[in-house]
C-alpha cells in the first residue's frame, strides 16, 4: 500500500513526465512548422514553373487565369510588365479585372486586338465580340484544350541549364532577344548607369558568399523594378534579410521564389555552393 | 502546470503562424487615373455615406498645392483634416469652393454637403461619397490627359511641362480665402549629396517647388532644419512617407522615377 | 401723498428708464462689436500671414513683430466657432512657424 510520502512523489514524477510530454511535443511542432519556411521546397518541373494562377474573381466569369511566365519572358524583358504596365510581383495582388484590360490597362496595354507584335495582332483580353471568345485562352485551370504554344516545342533550341532554360544564354546566345519598351505603354527615359557587382557576406560561414551582379539584372529589370520597394535604396548592409525572407517571397525571393531561377540552385549565387550541396 | 503548458504551446503557435511585415515585396504600380487617390472616411460611414474619393488629377490641374494645403488648410494625409459636413456647410475644406457659388472654367462648382436627404440630395452626395460605388464622373482622365505631355510614373503626366506649355494654370489665388501675396523671392536650388556610392547627387530645385508650395507648406512642419544637413533622412525614411515622402510617394512623381531627382551630371 | 408716489415713480422711470434702453441696446450693440472684432481679427490675419513669401526678406526685428502678431492672434482664435477656429488655428500654425522658421535660419547663418 503507498503511503501517503509514496504517493507524493508518484505524483510529482507523473507532473515531471508530462511537462517533459509537453515540452517534447511543442518542440515537434515548432520544428515541422519551421522546416514548411525554413527549407526551400523542390520546384516544379520546368513547364509548369514560373506558372502564376490569377484567381480574382473565382464566383463569377470564366474561370482563374493561368499565366505562364516563360512564353513572355522570352520576348518582353521583365521591367516591361512589372515597371512600365504594373504588375505586381505576387499573385492577386494587382487586382486585375475585365474593366481594366478593356481600359488598356495590365494585360489590355498589349491584348487589346490592335497591338502588332512579330508580324501578328495580339488578341484582345475580355473581348466584348462574340469572336474574342477566346476566353479560354488565358482562363484555362482546369480545362482540357491545348494552349496555342507548347513548352517543350517553343524552348526546344533555347540552352539549358538545371532547372530548366537557362534564360541569361539565351539571350546571350540571340535566340532571344526581349523587348523593352512598347510605344504608347513605356515612356522613353536616359538610362541610369548601372551600379557595380559586389559581394554578399552571408551570415554562416559554411556558405560561399554571393556576387551580385547589378549589370545581369540591370538589363532585364531597369532600376525602378527592385528599387526602392524590393530593396529599399539604402546602404549596403542597413536591410537584413536571410534566405528566411526569400524564401517567404521576399527580397531576393520575389523573382528568385517562383520565376528566376529558384533558390535551390545554390550555385546560381553562392559561387560554388554549399560544402554539403551536390 | 497544464494550464501554463497549454498557454505556452498556444503562444508558439500563435508565434510561428503569424504572417510576416511585407517589406521586400513588389506591389502594384496604381494605374495612372488612380494616383493620387485619396479616401477619406472620417465620419462618412458614420453618417451612412460611402467613404468619399478625392482624385488629386482634378484639383491640381486648376490650383496650386498651395491654395487647398495652406490657405484652405488641408492636411497631408488622410483623415488627418478632420473634415466634417458641418465645416463644408459653413464654407470652410471642401466648402470654400463647392459651395454651389463659385464659378470655375464657366461653370458653378457644385455644392458639398447638404442636411436634406431626399434622392435627388443624394445623388449630388455620391459625387464624393463614392467609394465602392459605380458613379460616373465629370471629368474623365483620358480625355484629360490626353493632350498633357507624358511622364513615366505617377499619374504618367508631366505635369511640370505642362504648366510650362501652359497646358494648365494653377490658380495661386481663391478669392476670399487667401490673403493677397506678392511675388515671391526666389530661393536657391542646391545640391544634396546621395549616399550611396554610384547614386548622382540630387539637384534640388527650390524654384520649382515653391512655385506650387509657398514656403509654410515645407517649413517648417515637413522639413525642420535650418541649416542644411541639420535633418539627415534617408530613402528609407522618404519611402515611409517622411520628408521628400510627404509628397512624393503618393500625389508629385514617386520614387521609382529616380532620375527626376539624382540628376547631377557625374 | 399721491403726488410724491407719482413724482418717485417718474424719478424711478427716469434712472430706470435710460438703463433699461441701455440694457436692450447691448446685445444690439455687442453684436456689433463681435462683428468688428471678427472683421478685425481677420483683417489682421490676412495682413500678418500674407507676407509669408517674403519672409526670406525681413529683417530679424520684423520677422520678430509678425511672430508676437501671430502668438496675439491666438487667442482670439481660440474663441471661434468650431470650422473657424479649426481652420484658422492650422493656417496660423503654418504662417508662424513659418516666420519663425526664417528667424531661426538667419540666426544660423550669424553663426
Amino acid at each position: 500500500m503507498p503511503t501517503s510520502s509514496m504517493r507524493k512523489v508518484m505524483r510529482r514524477n507523473e507532473r515531471r513526465l508530462l511537462l517533459l510530454v509537453a515540452v517534447w511535443g511543442t518542440l515537434l511542432q515548432a520544428n515541422a512548422l519551421l522546416a514548411q519556411i525554413y527549407l526551400p521546397k523542390p520546384p516544379p518541373e520546368p513547364s509548369q514553373y514560373g506558372k502564376v494562377i490569377l484567381d480574382n474573381h473565382a464566383a463569377t466569369g470564366p474561370g482563374p487565369v493561368v499565366f505562364d511566365h516563360w512564353l513572355h519572358r522570352s520576348k518582353f524583358s521583365c521591367r516591361l510588365c512589372h515597371v512600365d504596365i504594373g504588375f505586381a510581383m505576387q499573385a492577386k495582388a494587382t487586382g486585375i479585372s475585365a474593366a481594366s484590360n478593356r481600359e488598356g490597362f495590365h494585360c489590355g496595354a498589349c491584348h487589346d486586338g490592335k497591338h502588332v507584335f512579330e508580324g501578328k495582332t495580339i488578341f484582345a483580353a475580355c473581348g466584348d465580340t462574340a469572336e474574342d471568345k477566346q476566353c479560354s485562352r488565358c482562363h484555362s485551370l482546369g480545362k482540357k484544350e491545348a494552349r496555342k504554344n507548347d513548352y517543350k516545342e517553343f524552348t526546344a533550341r533555347f540552352p539549358k541549364g538545371i532547372y530548366g532554360v537557362n534564360w541569361e544564354a539565351a539571350e546571350k546566345s540571340g535566340i532571344i532577344k526581349p523587348v523593352d519598351f512598347i510605344e504608347g505603354v513605356s515612356v522613353k527615359k536616359a538610362p541610369m548607369q548601372s551600379r557595380e557587382d559586389f559581394a554578399v557576406e552571408p551570415a554562416f560561414s559554411w556558405v560561399n558568399p554571393i556576387t551580385f551582379s547589378h549589370k545581369k539584372h540591370s538589363v532585364w529589370n531597369g532600376c525602378e523594378l527592385c528599387h526602392p520597394e524590393i530593396f529599399p535604396a539604402a546602404k549596403k548592409g542597413t536591410i537584413r534579410y536571410s534566405m528566411f525572407s526569400n524564401i517567404e517571397g521576399r527580397y531576393c525571393g520575389a523573382c528568385h521564389g517562383k520565376v528566376a531561377f529558384p533558390l535551390n540552385h545554390c550555385q546560381g549565387c553562392h559561387a560554388s555552393g554549399p560544402l554539403w550541396a551536390p | 502546470m497544464s494550464k501554463k503548458m497549454l498557454f505556452a504551446m498556444a503562444a508558439l503557435l500563435v508565434l510561428f503562424g503569424q504572417a510576416p511585415s511585407q517589406t521586400g515585396v513588389k506591389k502594384r504600380r496604381p494605374l495612372p487615373y488612380e494616383y493620387g487617390r485619396v479616401i477619406i472616411n472620417n465620419y462618412s460611414e458614420k453618417a451612412e455615406l460611402a467613404p468619399v474619393v478625392f482624385e488629386h488629377w482634378v484639383h491640381r490641374s486648376k490650383y496650386t498645392c498651395r491654395v487647398c494645403h495652406v490657405d484652405v488648410g488641408f492636411a497631408m494625409k488622410a483623415g488627418a483634416t478632420d473634415i466634417t459636413a458641418a465645416d463644408n456647410s459653413r464654407g470652410y475644406y471642401c466648402g470654400a469652393c463647392h459651395n454651389g457659388k463659385t464659378v470655375v472654367e464657366g461653370r458653378i462648382v457644385f455644392q458639398a454637403c447638404s442636411k436634406k436627404g431626399t434622392s435627388e440630395e443624394s445623388k449630388r452626395c455620391q459625387r464624393c461619397h463614392s467609394y465602392g460605388l459605380k458613379v460616373a464622373s465629370d471629368y474623365d482622365f483620358f480625355h484629360f490627359s490626353e493632350p498633357l505631355p507624358k511622364e513615366r510614373f505617377g499619374n504618367g503626366l508631366d505635369w511640370e511641362k505642362a504648366e510650362e506649355l501652359g497646358l494648365i494654370k494653377p490658380a495661386s489665388f481663391l478669392e476670399g480665402v487667401s490673403g493677397k501675396k506678392s511675388s515671391l523671392a526666389l530661393q536657391k536650388d542646391f545640391a544634396l549629396n546621395a549616399k550611396v556610392e554610384g547614386m548622382p547627387d540630387i539637384i534640388f530645385s527650390h524654384k520649382k517647388h515653391t512655385v506650387w508650395n509657398g514656403c509654410e507648406l515645407c517649413h517648417p512642419e515637413i522639413f525642420v532644419g535650418v541649416k542644411k544637413g541639420n535633418t539627415r533622412y534617408s530613402m528609407v525614411d522618404i519611402s515611409e512617407g517622411k520628408s521628400c515622402g510627404v509628397c512624393h510617394t503618393t500625389v508629385a512623381f514617386p520614387l521609382t522615377d529616380c532620375q527626376r531627382c539624382h540628376s547631377k551630371p557625374v | 401723498m399721491f403726488k410724491r408716489k407719482i413724482v418717485g415713480a417718474v424719478l424711478l422711470l427716469g434712472l430706470v428708464g435710460p438703463c433699461a434702453a441701455q440694457a436692450a441696446d447691448e446685445p444690439r450693440r455687442s453684436a456689433a462689436q463681435a462683428d468688428a472684432e471678427q472683421k478685425s481679427w481677420e483683417k489682421e490675419f490676412d495682413e500678418v500671414c500674407s507676407k509669408t513669401q517674403d519672409a526670406m526678406t525681413f529683417s530679424e526685428e520684423e520677422l520678430k513683430d509678425l511672430i508676437r502678431r501671430c502668438d496675439a492672434l491666438l487667442p482670439q482664435i481660440e474663441k471661434l466657432d468650431e470650422s473657424q477656429r479649426k481652420v484658422h488655428l492650422g493656417r496660423l500654425r503654418k504662417c508662424r512657424g513659418l516666420y519663425a522658421y526664417v528667424l531661426d535660419a538667419k540666426g544660423n547663418e550669424k553663426k
